[in-house]
């Protein structure tokens, strides 16, 4: 029950991060591949009406790791007290950007928007990969089960550890390539024009990229956690994540090199599932290491709540993620196809 | 040293309540006005009359800009829970987690599934599935103020729960837990006072256009949806649901009533306080101006029922600020009999065809859209200064609540970083909105849109 429901908590995670990670990778290349600001236009319409609908996933994922993991929620967000409200600022400036850009055609007040729009998504994709960084390197976890941590200390990966340090700002950097590729990639399907053309350049090199990024990791995890493999490789799940990487990144390849941009974004977002899912189910039952003693570590057994309030769960949760799935394909229909400024701004977004 | 600055309870708490109370200045219009648009876009697919159209296409911008603000203010709010509120998640997460988990599964997945179809679908879907999409929405915003409120009635009158091995609380019954009559009450109260707000600003913005002289139709319109609306809503809130709200305090928390009126000496033929300032240091009502009987009556049905006061319980079993809380109550009161005052004498100048000439109303319209956010506000006070000294109403104290782990200066600095953003937040929002509203309505009918679109495509 409890294996399940961990799987089941951080499948809503990654498919907040497949789908808003989208949003962070484009949002972070709008300079890049967009120059005009009509190109700009493009870009933030290519999100516009989208956005809240990916950033819900992450309330959704809150809310369900507060009702099952409920000693794992607590300690870990109030350990991450400072970085998590940096997120949430940068989410907020983010949402904002959108919204507020398109109101007043002005070059000046759009450019002004844009900035905070790049820098707020490029932040975000930096925060959330460091904070991938320290689940999978552990925190200084007490007796007690509690953390508080500081920006960075010595950057070192033992003891008393700091939220940045060489392991963890290494994998802020694949984070943030891989969203970019990520959102280069969509914004391939979504958009036309010399916007296309850059973001189909744009994504073959991120692409390329994350290859020996992901090999360095693969390298780096091994020394930082050298109980992981051991355990990655009883894992079937690991296995079956692996699987899934490998699939998706032939899709992925495949969609790419024949310019098939819906194939390329899916083998995108699978890569982006595979990768999370075979790290989640790296590091299962743990799920935050302690740097200071193993025993200290909180496992999925000993966070989650009662087996009684864990099968209540389990009668709404399929239902809510059934009707989740049934907006996904309203959602998938409706918004299909490459975007029009004329159409999908209405001087709005 | 014994300063507010050694308090870290007291940080946690006004960074939660200001946080809270200016996000909640966005969902309650959401969820007024999505009633407003759902009725314009049936009226507009059941008479082909354009101006319902127009109606729904200048509201429903309004409304994709106060979502957003509402969505980008909200995931903080969450977050808190683990970030300031950990010992609180930690002993009742497994409860409260599961309304909060529907929410966003439930609710927040529909509506925001759908509200870009509300804001674009006119040209995107046909009449009926805009018609749809904008069910979809209203829908989706009311769940989430359900289930909001579960978890809220679940902290003022808990039900449902188990105390499990460790300590901690979790689900026994999941059906006790999510049909608890407190909730209920609280959602028709505060469901009612949401719309309320929807609709005096729906009538403000009427009142405006009128004054001004300029877009007529959808003035007179907006006058007449909001001010019956408004009338409608206004009495509802008071009767029967605040009515119901305030015996349901005084059945399951009479420290609260007693402190709401500032009542200090129990006893039968109890007054309702109309003015008086409650002087907590000498225990008595300062200047008050009573009417006999009135609270035994309207509390538990009878003039001559005893009500407690607060000298009845011991003085740690008070909430923690009763000043703040009886104004809070009284002025809340105050403002919900003046709405009613207000949109009743508005309605039967409607009536009489003479709201639009009367320049008088049409100005007090206007000026009156602000207190409707303060009157909702000031409730959600008494219900949360209320339940203190408690967390959870009997079993969990407010002080073991707040995250230990995270020290005064964090939270503090945070507070401060929420108040800098808010503000800016408030200005872009204030002045965006205030564009909309002077670009007003498009009154260009949908044919000439479509013809454009046919144009464009």
């Amino acid at each position: 029950m409890i294996a399940t429901w961990y799987a089941v908590v951080s499948f809503m995670l990654i498919i907040y991060v497949v789908l808003d990670g989208r949003n962070f990778g484009a949002g972070m290349l709008q300079w890049f591949v967009a120059k005009t600001p009509e190109e700009r236009r493009q870009v933030i319409a290519a999100i516009g009406p989208l956005w809240t609908w990916h950033e819900v996933w992450l309330l959704g994922f809150g809310g369900t790791l507060i009702a099952i993991f409920p000693r794992l929620m607590a300690s870990a967000f109030a350990g991450y007290y400072l970085a998590l409200f940096l997120i949430l600022w940068c989410l907020i400036l983010r949402g904002i950007s959108i919204e507020v850009g398109g109101h007043i055609n002005d070059r000046l007040w759009q450019g002004y928007w844009d900035f905070n729009f790049v820098l707020s998504n490029l932040l975000l994709a930096i925060l959330f990969g460091a904070a991938a960084g320290n689940v999978a390197r552990g925190v200084p976890l007490d007796p007690q089960g509690n953390f508080s941590m500081a920006f960075f200390t010595d950057f070192n990966v033992r003891g008393h550890v700091g939220l940045l340090d060489w392991y963890t700002v290494s994998i802020a950097v694949l984070a943030t390539v891989v969203l970019a590729a990520h959102g280069a990639t969509y914004l391939t399907l979504k958009t036309e024009g010399s916007v296309h053309d850059r973001c189909e350049k744009y994504a073959r090199y991120l692409w390329i990229t994350v290859i020996p990024l992901l090999l360095a990791i693969l390298v780096e995890s091994k020394f930082v956690r050298p109980d992981l493999p051991g355990r990655a490789w009883s894992n079937p799940f690991w296995w079956l994540g692996l699987v899934v990487i490998v699939a998706s990144a032939i899709t992925l390849i495949s969609g790419l090199a024949s310019q098939r941009e819906m194939r390329a974004l899916v083998g995108s977002n699978l890569l982006i599932v595979g990768l999370l899912a075979t790290g989640a189910a790296a590091i299962f039952p743990v799920m935050l290491h302690s740097t200071l003693a193993p025993e200290n570590s909180l496992t999925a057994y000993a966070v989650a709540s009662s087996s009684t309030t864990l099968l209540r769960a389990s009668f709404w949760w399929p239902i809510g993620f059934a009707l989740a799935v049934f907006y996904f394909v309203f959602i998938s229909r409706r918004y299909a196809g490459k975007v029009s400024v004329q159409r999908d701004t209405q001087g709005f977004y | 040293m014994n300063s507010i600055f050694n308090d870290p309870g007291f940080w946690h708490r006004l960074q939660f309540g200001f946080t809270i109370v200016y996000h909640y200045l966005f969902p309650q219009l959401t969820m007024g006005l999505a009633l407003f648009i759902v009725y314009w876009k049936w009226r507009a697919l059941r008479t082909g009359d354009d101006k319902y159209n127009q109606a729904v296409r200048f509201w429903a911008k309004i409304f994709g800009l106060n979502f957003a603000v509402g969505v980008v203010t909200g995931i903080p709010m969450e977050f808190q829970f683990g970030t300031n509120w950990a010992d609180f998640s930690k002993y009742a997460g497994g409860v409260i987690g599961q309304t909060l988990a529907m929410e966003g599964m439930f609710a927040f997945f529909l509506e925001s599934a759908f509200v870009g179809a509300l804001i674009w679908g006119e040209k995107r879907l046909s009449p009926r599935g805009h018609f749809a999409a904008t069910i979809a929405v209203a829908l989706g915003s009311w769940l989430s103020g359900y289930f909001i409120l579960v978890t809220n009635s679940f902290m003022q009158h808990p039900l449902g729960y188990q105390v499990e091995p460790n300590g901690s609380l979790g689900i026994a019954s999941m059906s006790a837990y999510l049909l608890n009559p407190w909730a209920f009450v609280q959602f028709a109260h505060n469901q009612l006072a949401a719309v309320v707000t929807g609709s005096f600003v729906v009538a403000a913005m009427g009142a405006f256009y009128a004054l001004r002289d300029i877009h007529p139709v959808q003035a007179r319109l907006y006058l007449r949806a909001g001010t019956f609306v408004g009338l409608i809503a206004s009495l509802l809130v008071a009767f029967p649901t605040g009515d119901a709200q305030a015996k349901m305090v005084g059945n399951h928390q009479p420290i609260t009533l007693a402190a709401m009126e500032g009542k200090f000496e129990g006893g039968a033929m109890a007054p309702v306080t109309l003015i008086g300032q409650p002087n907590v240091a000498k225990q008595r009502l300062e200047n008050p101006i009573e009417v006999p009987g009135a609270l035994s009556f309207l509390a538990y049905g009878h003039f001559g029922s005893f009500v407690h006061g607060l000298n009845d319980f011991p003085k740690d079993a008070w909430p923690d600020n009763i000043e703040l809380l009886y104004y809070s109550f009284h002025l809340m009161i105050t403002l919900g009999t003046l709405f009613i005052v207000l949109m009743g004498f508005a309605t039967l100048q409607n009536w009489r065809g003479k709201l639009e000439s009367s320049r008088l109303l049409l100005w007090g319209l206007i000026l009156a859209f602000p207190y409707p956010y303060i009157a909702n506000t000031l409730g959600w006070m008494t219900a949360e200064l209320g339940r203190q000294p408690w967390l959870i109403y009997g079993l969990f104290h407010t002080r073991d609540g707040y995250s230990k782990v995270v020290s005064n200066g964090d939270a503090i600095f945070t507070l401060i970083g929420f108040t800098g953003l808010y503000f800016v937040i408030g200005l872009l929002f204030l002045g965006l909105a205030g564009r909309e509203i002077g670009k007003g309505p498009d009154e260009e009918s949908t044919a000439v849109v479509e013809q454009r679109e046919a144009m464009l495509a």
